[in-house]
């Protein structure tokens, strides 16, 4: 739907996490149709607060009428981006996959120079907000992990996205666990960052070029007859949407065709071949954060049913609050103050429900979450793992 | 494909399919509600009107032309459903007030009295008639707010004007749920010595929290405080959504956000799934029975060509007064245009007629001969139908 099915209603406007915090951004309806109608590709772009949108897609999710207003604007910021020099943390958070390939290498001089105090007033320098610590660099990542193949029916290629292979590729190694209890094949394909960092901060042409490797490599196990998973929504949102819409990938539809969400993957194989899981008890008490990249996927919200069947779990579900943080986007000190307010917001719904832990199927969800309250944060594999026993057949392995 | 499994899937997220899907997944089935957006509710100013044709709602319901579909509701299953919508709200700590008995007052931003049957809390001391003395509060730069409207048309009316720093409802509303904001604020509103009994604001007493809001308010300016509906965005309304929200969700309904239905799977008499548009593989929902509660022009059910009105997703029959020229009339603002009219005739037990569906039940705003704007049955229509198609659809699925 284009611009001009905006009958102006203001719904998205209600939605906007940023509107409500930030007075300086207009909202998604002037932001994006409204200001449509005055972009002229014969003149330079002004508007620098198309930059404070943080892309969540909450005005598209609640758009009656099906238009979308954060596409608007994602197509305005990357035109801004060309036309505009980028400052340093547009620069570096668009080539965070670089960043975080050496900050890995070096993760244990990495991780402790981004905790020191000289660390952090270099950081605020380059425009760069400390208000939560940065997350830990993993020194093995999840690349460097062994292959699992197996004889199995269902084969599956995992892109995992540089949150868990970068910074938590235990949970990358809990999925692939998982999923082998599940009797499927994994396999790591080759592959680069998605490219939504790089499209976040306004730089198309990287965005493209991460986007062309992993079509390329992604393709050609789809043509081998292999299904691809992502647990990153962000990552899943950017193959299904982006790919397609903004960068025109060539190979984009047929990933879109063959590309799962974790959950809804492990949903439909229990579906398909009627297995009967056996989930052990789980004696926890979660709010599940639903990342405002899940709704946005239109899968509705799989791992909350699989955790509906956990016993002894009890798991609320709130999908109103934006966590704040949209990946790089809270991370900037022009975005600093919207990031802590809604994250902020965030855990006081999130401490009302009385949870002792928050699950979030986003790693700079949780990242931000968990650094706003001080509670533990689990991706919904972890708890899944937990309650599926594989831990102590792990162990008993061992 | 993905495909899901459900008992029921609603389509439709305003008062009407939230209410049918709550009561239906209290049965205990399995429910999906799908929805293109938000509904027109948010748009709403919360309260329910049964029918403002007279003093007594009820009563004037029953003297709707005999085809209005009010009359395929008994009377013990209006008064349930709305007992039923009363106690959700209380538990959510929304009181409304009102009967079936009475029609009450609401004050308008321009002015005029509305009659509504049940006012949520915040409008509980709205003034019933011209002659109350009030003082208006509203709030420097904002939109679509002119207290000299009101002044006009009331004798013992005036007002002053706060700064609060935000010209938009939304801004005000979230400001004032924090404490620091509200104290400001009641402070200087104790400052101007208000004589007049009551005191009026535009609806943006928080977003949540609103009793919590008032009562602050009114202890400490001991005269009652009262909401005035504004123009989108509307607080009321969207409260309203989220409570009806919140409450089918703890009822184990499960929410698919910006889920257009564009395809449907029909055997024989039955719909057997729906489908989404994606940007990849089909998404499907499977059910028993399907409840269509899309409302209308506006929320989306219904679209006008210059020939035909035709209706969205199933494509059912659709009452269209005879000849284009039959849709209107001669005045603007005849609240008689028969266009009202236009909708899904259903038989007594909501399945549409003139088709073989077995498996459809239909509420809400899409019912033709309702005449929202003309009787006044806005909202109350939809708790009415929704709650009955669900007794309907439940009675079927047994």
């Amino acid at each position: 739907m284009n611009f001009e099915h905006c009958i102006r209603c203001t719904i998205c406007v209600e939605n906007c996490p940023v509107f409500r915090v930030n007075p300086d951004f207009p909202g998604p309806k002037q932001a994006g149709p409204d200001a449509e109608r005055f972009r002229s590709h014969r003149e330079k772009t002004v508007d620098d607060w198309v930059l404070l949108c943080s892309q969540c897609k909450r005005c598209e999710m609640s758009c009656p009428c099906g238009v979308e207003p954060a596409q608007i604007i994602l197509r305005a910021q990357q035109r801004y981006g060309m036309e505009h020099p980028y400052s340093p943390a547009h620069l570096l958070f668009a080539n965070n996959y670089y960043l975080s390939g050496l900050g890995s290498l070096t993760a244990p001089l990495a991780n402790r120079i981004a905790a020191t105090a000289t660390g952090k007033k270099i950081f605020n320098a380059m425009g760069i907000a400390t208000t939560i610590p940065f997350p830990k660099f993993s020194f093995r990542t999840l690349k460097k992990q062994k292959k699992v193949r197996g004889r199995s029916v269902r084969k599956v290629a995992f892109f995992y996205g540089c949150f868990i292979n970068f910074y938590r590729p235990d949970i990358g190694r809990k999925i692939i666990q998982i999923l082998s209890a599940l009797n499927v094949d994994v396999v790591l394909p080759p592959q680069w960052c998605c490219g939504l960092p790089a499209l976040g901060n306004g730089n198309l042409t990287l965005a493209r070029s991460f986007a062309l490797k992993n079509a390329a490599s992604l393709a050609d196990y789809i043509d081998a007859g292999y299904d691809i998973l992502y647990s990153c929504t962000s990552c899943g949102l950017c193959l299904l949407e982006d790919y397609q819409e903004i960068l025109e990938i060539p190979q984009a539809k047929k990933i879109a065709e063959h590309s799962y969400d974790l959950h809804e993957y492990i949903l439909k194989i229990i579906n398909d071949d009627d297995i009967q899981l056996e989930f052990g008890q789980v004696g926890r008490k979660l709010a599940y954060h639903i990342p405002c990249h899940l709704r946005a996927l239109k899968i509705g919200y799989p791992a909350a049913k699989l955790m509906r069947r956990i016993p002894g779990l009890t798991c609320e579900i709130l999908d109103d609050a934006c966590c704040g943080l949209s990946g790089s986007y809270g991370f900037k000190k022009s975005n600093e103050g919207t990031a802590r307010q809604l994250g902020e917001r965030a855990v006081l719904l999130i401490q009302k429900t009385g949870a002792e832990a928050i699950v979030a199927d986003c790693g700079s969800c949780r990242m931000q979450l968990s650094g706003h309250s001080g509670m533990p944060a689990f991706d919904p594999a972890e708890i899944l793992f937990e309650s599926l026993g594989l831990e102590q057949k792990n162990r008993a392995k061992k | 494909m993905s495909v899901v499994e459900y008992d029921i899937v609603v389509i439709g997220a305003g008062v009407a399919g939230l209410t049918a899907g709550a009561r239906l997944a209290e049965h205990g089935y399995r429910v999906a509600l799908v929805t293109t957006g938000e509904p027109t509710a948010c748009l709403s100013t919360g309260c329910i009107d049964l029918c403002a044709n007279g003093a007594r709602p009820l009563y004037a319901a029953r003297e709707l032309p005999r085809e209005h579909p009010l009359h395929l509701v008994s009377d013990t299953d209006i008064a349930e459903a709305f007992g039923r919508f009363l106690e959700v709200m209380r538990e959510r700590g929304r009181v409304y007030t009102g009967s079936l008995e009475h029609n009450r007052c609401v004050l308008s931003a321009l002015g005029t009295l509305k009659t509504t049957c049940l006012t949520p809390a915040g409008m509980a001391a709205s003034p019933q008639s011209d002659n109350e003395v009030i003082r208006i509060i509203t709030f420097s730069g904002l939109k679509d707010f002119y207290p000299k409207y009101i002044l006009s048309r009331f004798a013992h009316a005036s007002f002053s004007s706060y700064d609060a720093g935000a010209s938009t409802t939304m801004g005000i509303a979230s400001r004032l749920e924090r404490d620091e904001y509200l104290e400001a604020f009641i402070v200087w509103l104790e400052k101007l010595d208000i004589r007049e009994n009551k005191i009026g604001l535009p609806a943006v007493l928080g977003m949540k929290n609103t009793a919590e809001v008032i009562r602050r308010i009114e202890s400490r300016l001991e005269r009652p405080v009262f909401e005035i509906p504004t123009l989108p965005p509307s607080m009321p309304g969207r409260r309203l959504f989220n409570d009806l929200k919140d409450h089918f969700r703890n009822k184990g309904g499960d929410i698919f956000w910006s889920w257009p239905v564009v395809g449907v799977e029909k055997a024989g008499g039955l719909i057997e799934a729906v489908f989404t548009r994606t940007e990849g593989k089909p998404n499907s929902l499977n059910a028993r029975a399907f409840v269509l509660a899309t409302g209308s022009f506006v929320g989306g059910g219904l679209t006008a060509t210059r020939q035909t009105i035709t209706e969205n997703v199933f494509d059912l029959p659709v009452h269209v007064p005879s000849g284009r020229e039959g849709w209107f009339d001669e005045d603007y603002f005849s609240p008689d245009h028969r266009i009202g009219k236009v909708g899904v005739c259903v038989d007594s037990s909501f399945r549409p007629e003139h088709s073989h569906w077995e498996n459809i039940f239909v509420c809400g705003g899409i019912l033709a001969h309702a005449q929202i704007l003309k009787n006044g049955c806005g909202h109350g229509l939809s708790l009415a139908t929704g709650y009955a198609a669900a007794g309907s659809c439940a009675e079927y699925l047994k």
